[in-house]
């Protein structure tokens, strides 16, 4: 048996700190789009417009009720079969829209629910002021409602970020594939992934940090 | 307004001479693998090498093709070449009826099968045949005990299974030989560097090679890659390769 070797365990994180970049990318396009394509899916189904509203149930039933790993293979490997142009998309881009796709699903939930908690009086209050429903909406539901939302969309959040370690799948060096791959060649994996494990708690801690800011910017009003 | 038309000058002229470099670069194919099945392609200190690195850079440079090399999941790989975002898989893909019926494939370059191994200087058993009447070690859960059965039909050989160890037991003289796959065995004596030597051919043969997809670009590839193997086997390059990861040679029976 071998015992843990640290020096092996420093060693790696300059190496895996070189595809840093690519994960950290990665996450947060893929948050920005989510979370706008959330907003809209999740206004979709609160103003329950016609046609459009089936279409964000399938969606988000589809999206939520598959494994990610199984959309990104239909993306990246499935679709291109069907449609040639896809061909060209490369796993960068096919990543990130993959994981935008599939936490939008459940971010759009999250954002339906707290637009919905906001009281009606809210909204009638709003238009006694002489407000549109999209006025009313910007300046007084929406930030009650993204007050509400924002721990569980920060949960969304962590977990898209963790998700982007299933891109190797894909083929992109990120920090998991190379985390994998320098262990089996060196067969040292409990170092490899404790690396690799101790870089996404380190990302998460300062996203928590942040969170909390934001959390105790928005209650100021309170 | 002269500074203006010398920097378009510039301008014309490096873009002419873009343009001339791109018809003269060379021709780029992608080799998927997935960096990780030692010492055939693996990462260390984020450098990728092994023993289809150096195949390739070899093939490439007989060509005077640029290789570039993508690193994926095994499960990925057949994606990636069945959508044509790579050329070819170099990952000791074992040639299956299922997949030569989809694919085209080069030429086996390793030939991998069962292998008895012996305490080095043990020149009684240079076969199968000889196994009759000795103690043969065997690995828990490894399907040699079935294959060594099917040839053993009077149930003459003594066969032993083992958790763990098989090595140290045939180097100790315990056991009079051991049954693994020859790439396996290649890799465990090179790495424990116990005295134990490989006995005769391996048996029950397997053969690796290269797929491309069955398309006019495939076929001239499978052309192009065969030539070079072929080559390459003549002047002994290929077993070089071989012999400087495995210390034998994996690319002929």
């Amino acid at each position: 048996m071998s015992s843990f070797d640290f020096n092996y365990l420093a060693g790696l994180f300059p190496i895996l700190f070189r595809y840093l970049g690519i994960t950290l990318q990665m996450a947060a396009m893929a948050s920005v789009i989510a979370l706008a394509l959330a907003l809209v899916l999740a206004l979709i189904r609160v103003f329950k417009l016609p046609l459009a509203n089936s279409f964000v149930v399938v969606f988000i039933s589809f999206f939520r009720g598959t494994p990610l790993l199984v959309q990104l293979f239909i993306l990246y490997y499935g679709l291109p079969q069907l449609i040639p142009a896809l061909i060209g998309l490369d796993a960068f881009s096919a990543a990130v829209i993959g994981l935008s796709l599939h936490f939008s699903a459940y971010m759009a939930e999250s954002l339906r629910a707290a637009i919905q908690a906001v009281p009606r009086s809210q909204w009638e209050a709003s238009y006694a002021f002489g407000m549109t429903r999209i006025q009313a909406l910007r300046r007084i539901v929406l930030p009650q409602a993204v007050r509400t939302a924002l721990p569980s969309l920060m949960n969304y959040l962590i977990d898209l970020l963790k998700s982007t370690s299933l891109a190797f799948t894909l083929g992109l060096a990120e920090i998991m594939a190379k985390a994998q791959m320098e262990a089996s060649s060196s067969f040292k994996f409990f170092e490899s992934y404790l690396a690799v494990a101790l870089i996404y708690w380190g990302i998460v801690l300062i996203s928590t940090h942040l969170q909390s800011k934001l959390e105790a910017h928005l209650s100021k009003a309170y | 307004m002269i500074k203006f038309q010398s920097i378009l000058r510039y301008v014309a002229a490096s873009v002419l001479l873009m343009t001339s470099m791109t018809t003269i670069a060379q021709e780029t194919i992608k080799v998927g693998m997935s960096g990780r099945y030692f010492p055939f392609t693996f990462v260390q200190q984020d450098k990728l090498q092994g023993f289809e690195v150096d195949i390739w850079d070899e093939i490439a440079k007989r060509n005077d093709w640029q290789v570039e090399y993508v690193t994926a999941n095994f499960s990925g790989l057949f994606g990636l070449l069945e959508t044509g975002r790579i050329d070819t898989i170099s990952n000791q893909i074992t040639m299956t009826d299922e997949r030569k019926a989809k694919y085209l494939f080069s030429t086996p370059y390793v030939v991998d099968g069962a292998q008895i191994v012996v305490r080095k200087g043990n020149a009684s058993i240079n076969s199968i045949d000889d196994l009759a009447g000795k103690r043969v070690a065997v690995n828990l859960g490894s399907n040699f005990e079935q294959l060594l059965r099917k040839h053993d039909t009077e149930n003459q050989i003594n066969i032993v299974t083992y958790d763990a160890g098989i090595e140290q037991d045939v180097a100790l003289g315990r056991s009079d030989a051991f049954v693994m796959d020859r790439v396996s065995s290649l890799a465990l004596i090179k790495k424990s560097g116990l005295p134990l030597a490989m006995a005769g051919e391996p048996f029950e043969l397997i053969e690796n090679a290269m797929p491309f997809v069955d398309n006019a670009k495939g076929q001239q590839l499978q052309q192009a890659v065969n030539a070079s193997l072929q080559a390459m086997r003549e002047d002994g390059s290929l077993s070089e390769i071989s012999q400087k990861w495995f210390d034998g040679d994996i690319t002929r029976k």
